[in-house]
């Protein structure tokens, strides 16, 4: 599934105009981004509530296709900038991260 | 002269420092152990660094400094060091804003108490300090540098709340130093070879025994009550401060 298409069926809003063609074969939930660079599977979205632009980096050296930030955490500039120019998906929720994770597991048919 | 820095010490404000650690006990133990520079670090607050000001500020053989150590929003612990009253109290004032809304039980949590010249309490922080702060390290860097301080993420061997434990890794940034813990030789945390930052240690004194265990030596030709944060980032840049771990 498309990083858009993942956020458009789960109504979740992509706030970057990037990464929307990533394709997102899986997921992974965690606030701790050295357990994400250890053990987060290529081409998943990130489950996460950390907004700031070195879960990008992360990301970025995880393979992750797309960042799903929980309980609207807001998106600073250089996270936005720094998710634009690694073509990585920044998609904002107001659900939590138990909530998120259930309801992209359904999407993704995993 | 030689000097001997401690920018690393817990006072009664934090819940997790000793009820022993007022402003006054700290200078005079760092005194006997000889160290010559010392920063109170509290966690994420300064509102015992006024009582420390006062304390300090007559005694000719220590200069102090001002503290705050920030848990910014990845939970990476990071020292912002500065060299006037006026500043820490300004970074305080942002602090307080950006910790989330929970507060403090002095029974499961530890004291959180601020003091005068004579060890009187003079009042208690409600909010519990060692929360997240919303504001990313590099958020917390750009305002301690833009309000003349010194910004060094903490203990980073640490297997909880440091650079290398929340990041997994070290970020390219205008750090002014990295904090190693006195326990750095022993950790079992991947510490890269190369880190181009200079690197400093600290005590993270949270009782009066532990004053003097780690510092950070190095030579200073010039007054010490005018040592400052501009001298200080031209001082670790040039010279390889010593480590010192007695422990």
């Amino acid at each position: 599934m498309l990083a858009k298409e993942l956020a458009e069926t789960l109504g979740y809003i992509v706030i970057n105009n990037a990464g929307l063609d990533n394709e997102i074969l899986d997921g992974y939930t965690s606030d701790l981004l050295s357990d994400v660079m250890g053990n987060a599977p290529e081409d998943s979205v990130l489950i996460t509530i950390q907004a700031h632009k070195n879960t990008v980096a992360v990301a970025s050296l995880a393979g992750i296709g797309a960042i799903i930030l929980c309980n609207n955490r807001e998106a600073p500039d250089d996270m936005i900038e720094a998710a634009t120019k690694e073509d990585i998906a920044v998609i904002k929720t107001q659900d939590n991260q138990f909530v998120a994770s259930y309801k992209v597991y359904n999407c993704l048919e995993l | 002269m030689i000097i001997n820095a401690d920018f690393h010490i817990h006072s009664c404000l934090s819940p997790c420092g000793s009820l022993e650690m007022s402003p006054a006990r700290i200078i005079n133990i760092a005194i006997d152990k000889g160290l010559n520079l010392i920063a109170l670090s509290d966690h994420n607050s300064a509102k015992n660094c006024p009582a420390f000001y006062e304390l300090s500020k007559n005694i000719p053989n220590i200069r102090t400094m001002f503290a705050i150590e920030v848990n910014t929003t990845e939970e990476v612990h990071c020292l912002t060091i500065f060299d006037n009253l006026d500043s820490v109290m300004k970074m305080d004032a942002v602090i307080e804003q950006s910790l989330p809304e929970i507060f403090n039980d002095p029974e499961l949590l530890g004291d959180q108490v601020y003091v005068d010249e004579n060890d009187n309490i003079i009042g208690e922080e409600n909010k519990y300090l060692t929360g997240a702060s919303s504001l990313s390290l590099s958020q917390i860097l750009n305002i301690t540098h833009q309000l003349g301080g010194l910004c060094v993420p903490a203990h980073i061997d640490r297997a909880v709340n440091s650079l290398i434990s929340q990041l997994g890794f070290v970020p390219q940034e205008n750090f002014d130093a990295l904090e190693l813990s006195k326990f750095y030789r022993h950790t079992s945390i991947p510490i890269p070879d190369k880190l181009a930052y200079p690197l400093i240690t600290g005590s993270d004194s949270h009782h009066p025994d532990s004053i003097g265990s780690a510092y950070t030596s190095f030579d200073f030709d010039g007054n010490l009550k005018e040592l400052s944060v501009e001298i200080l980032i031209r001082l670790l840049k040039t010279n390889i401060p010593e480590l010192i771990i007695n422990v």
